[in-house]
């Protein structure tokens, strides 16, 4: 079933259009979307537009509503975004943002389930030892953990993801990406996430779309996109893109181009 | 390895402060009482118990003292230091900004300007007195600041760093047209000018009490009902934005009751710097970040500095009220500094 297709989105930031004609594979149960593109093609700015945070026009159609349609209340029901900034150095305890988020937004769960919730999801992202340290004595990756923990306190049907993984090392990059995928899989979820990482994005999308100056200039599945005429087109590095032994494309980067 | 659960150990956190909390109000009725034996007539607090408890064990003249004189002065440093360290981390939290207060949003020297029209021309009403034009024409020019920071603002998109900048040329707006006034006025209009810059209490009646204490308790439940969303926006207003809150709506609310809220406060006993400043930051130090806790905890160090800075200034030299305005700073800074050095020893 067709859950999620854009079409013909555009942005403008007072005179200025950001994205134009912006069109993204029809997305359905189970897909993970790549973002792909150089610093300013407009990643945010397109994940923006989808939240619902940014005004936009054209047509972004969820379950064959338009989003229009849709009471905010109930988008946000559906759609979680973690925006590319994670939460800021205050002297905030992790467990206490979710607990206030989740009591802010009036989800209807007794207090053990939640305080469970919260402990399973920490557990999960490696961040049970900082559960009770304010948030301006964390790393900076697990400041960004904290983040996508924040998205997915509500089990949203549409993830949105900008950047989760630019500030984790190996080892929680896969993690948070696996459990991304476990989560659309399990829940008949999708999810659209901006990464700078190639190879990360080759393994765990299935379709890609490649941005520059707030155009689309390649989408599709991985094997087509990820190509090293786009590579260099787009990200300005001659590049190398071999078959790899686990299934997907591997990108070596062998020099920036001038 | 993890025996306690997560919710257990907040559980703790927050327990303990709770008990910060009710500490603080301990604190606050003992200054109260401090408040009360501090004056020229010798009133012991045991008097001023047994006073409270029945009047009839004074003497006429003691009586009188305790409740037309210490009494309400005592009770309007309470409630101004409450509403002031209110709006104070209420302002800072919406605005995601630790220098930020209901001052600096211009609301206080626009009421110092009502304040100096009202002394220099001495307007009447006829079903007015005299004596409440002052703090009339304070309040309402006070409110008028907080209109213009709304409107202005929501003209402009309603983002946080255009109300800061606007509240501060509305408050450096205010500064110099209260100048103007000084500059027209005769000497004795701008020495009560200046008196009323400074802030002080002695001047407060009982309607004056009841007026600034309804005024906090109305507003209070307001600030409540937000606690949830203003823990939730110390982690970045990004955040809060991403799961879909209106904050520009929020904002606005927020920053519309704390000026009617500082208005009302100021408006009787003047200008008194630094509580709504101060007040919240050690409540912060001391509480964390739990809004549930520190909206009331910011609310108690707002009215511990003030009753404690109202101790003072009739204690430090007898016989002589120092303005409690002069003071409020000169306590609280060491308080706060005192309290910054402990926090970082702390790891
Ligand atoms: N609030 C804003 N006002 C004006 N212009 C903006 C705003 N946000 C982004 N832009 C502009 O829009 C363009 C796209 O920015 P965007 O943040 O979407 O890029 P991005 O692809 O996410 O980049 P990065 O990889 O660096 O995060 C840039 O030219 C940027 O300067
Ligand atoms: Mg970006």
């Amino acid at each position: 079933m067709n859950r999620l297709r854009v079409k013909n989105l555009n942005v403008f930031y007072g005179k200025t259009q950001r994205l134009f004609d912006v069109q993204l594979p029809d997305l359905e149960d189970g897909d993970i979307l790549g973002l792909l593109g150089p610093n300013a093609a407009g990643k945010s700015t397109l994940m923006r537009a989808l939240s619902g945070v940014q005004k936009h026009q054209g047509q972004i159609i969820y379950k064959d509503n338009h989003q229009g349609d849709i009471p905010l209340s109930d988008w946000h029901r559906e759609v979680a975004y973690m925006p590319q900034t994670p939460p800021q150095e205050s002297s905030l305890l992790p467990f206490e943002l979710l607990w206030s988020a989740a009591r802010a937004l009036n989800l209807t769960t007794s207090d053990q389930k939640l305080a469970k919730k919260i402990e399973l999801l920490f557990k999960r992202l490696g961040l049970a030892e900082s559960a009770m340290s304010p948030m301006y004595s964390l790393s900076g990756g697990k400041r960004q953990l904290v983040g996508l923990a924040l998205a997915l306190i509500r089990n949203p049907y549409m993830l949105l993801l900008d950047e989760p993984t630019s500030a984790l090392d190996l080892h929680w990059r896969m993690i948070v990406l696996d459990l991304v995928h476990e989560r659309v899989n399990r829940q008949d979820g999708i999810a659209i996430a901006a990464l700078h990482d190639l190879e990360l994005a080759a393994r765990y999308c299935n379709k890609l779309v490649l941005l520059a100056h707030g155009k689309v200039v390649a989408s599709g599945p991985v094997s087509d996109v990820l190509t090293a005429d786009n590579i260099a087109a787009v990200f300005k590095v001659k590049a190398k893109v071999e078959p790899g032994e686990l299934g997907y494309p591997i990108i070596q980067v062998l020099e920036p181009m001038l | 390895m993890h025996t306690v659960t997560l919710q257990t150990h907040y559980h703790h956190v927050f327990r303990r402060r709770a008990l910060i909390l009710i500490a603080l109000a301990v604190a606050l009725v003992l200054t109260l009482m401090l408040d009360l034996s501090a004056g020229p007539a010798s009133l012991s607090i045991s008097d001023i118990l047994s006073g409270l408890l029945n009047p009839e064990n004074l003497e006429l003249r003691h009586r009188i003292i305790l409740f037309e004189v210490r009494l309400p002065d005592a009770l309007i440093a309470l409630a101004v230091g409450a509403a002031l360290g209110l709006s104070g981390i209420e302002t800072q939290t919406v605005l995601n900004n630790p220098l930020a207060s209901p001052f600096t949003l211009g609301i206080s020297s626009f009421a110092a300007f009502g304040a100096s029209i009202a002394i220099i021309f001495a307007p009447s009403l006829p079903w007015l007195g005299h004596t409440a034009m002052l703090p009339l024409f304070a309040l309402l020019f006070a409110l008028l600041c907080g209109g213009l920071v709304l409107t202005f603002s929501q003209m402009l998109g309603g983002n946080r760093e255009n109300i800061v900048l606007i509240g501060i040329a509305l408050f450096f707006l205010g500064e110099a047209l209260t100048s103007a006034m000084q500059y027209v006025g005769n000497a004795e209009a701008v020495q009560e000018i200046v008196f009323w810059s400074i802030g002080n209490l002695t001047k407060a009646g009982w309607t004056e009490v009841i007026v600034v204490t309804l005024c906090f308790f109305l507003i209070l439940p307001f600030s409540m009902r937000h606690v949830w969303v203003m823990t939730l926006l110390r982690a970045g207003e990004a955040q809060a934005q991403s799961l879909g809150l209106n904050i520009r709506r929020i904002r606005f609310f927020v920053i519309l009751r704390v000026s009617i809220l500082c208005a009302f406060a100021i408006c009787f006993v003047g200008v008194i710097a630094f509580v709504g400043l101060v007040g919240p930051h050690i409540a912060r130090l001391l509480l964390g970040e739990d809004h549930r806790l520190l909206v009331s905890g910011a609310a108690l160090c707002g009215a511990l500095l003030l009753s404690l800075a109202s101790f003072l200034s009739k204690a430090l030299m007898p016989g002589v009220i120092i303005p409690v305005g002069i003071l409020t700073a000169i306590i609280g800074v060491p308080v706060f500094v005192l309290l910054i050095a402990g926090k970082r020893r702390r790891p």
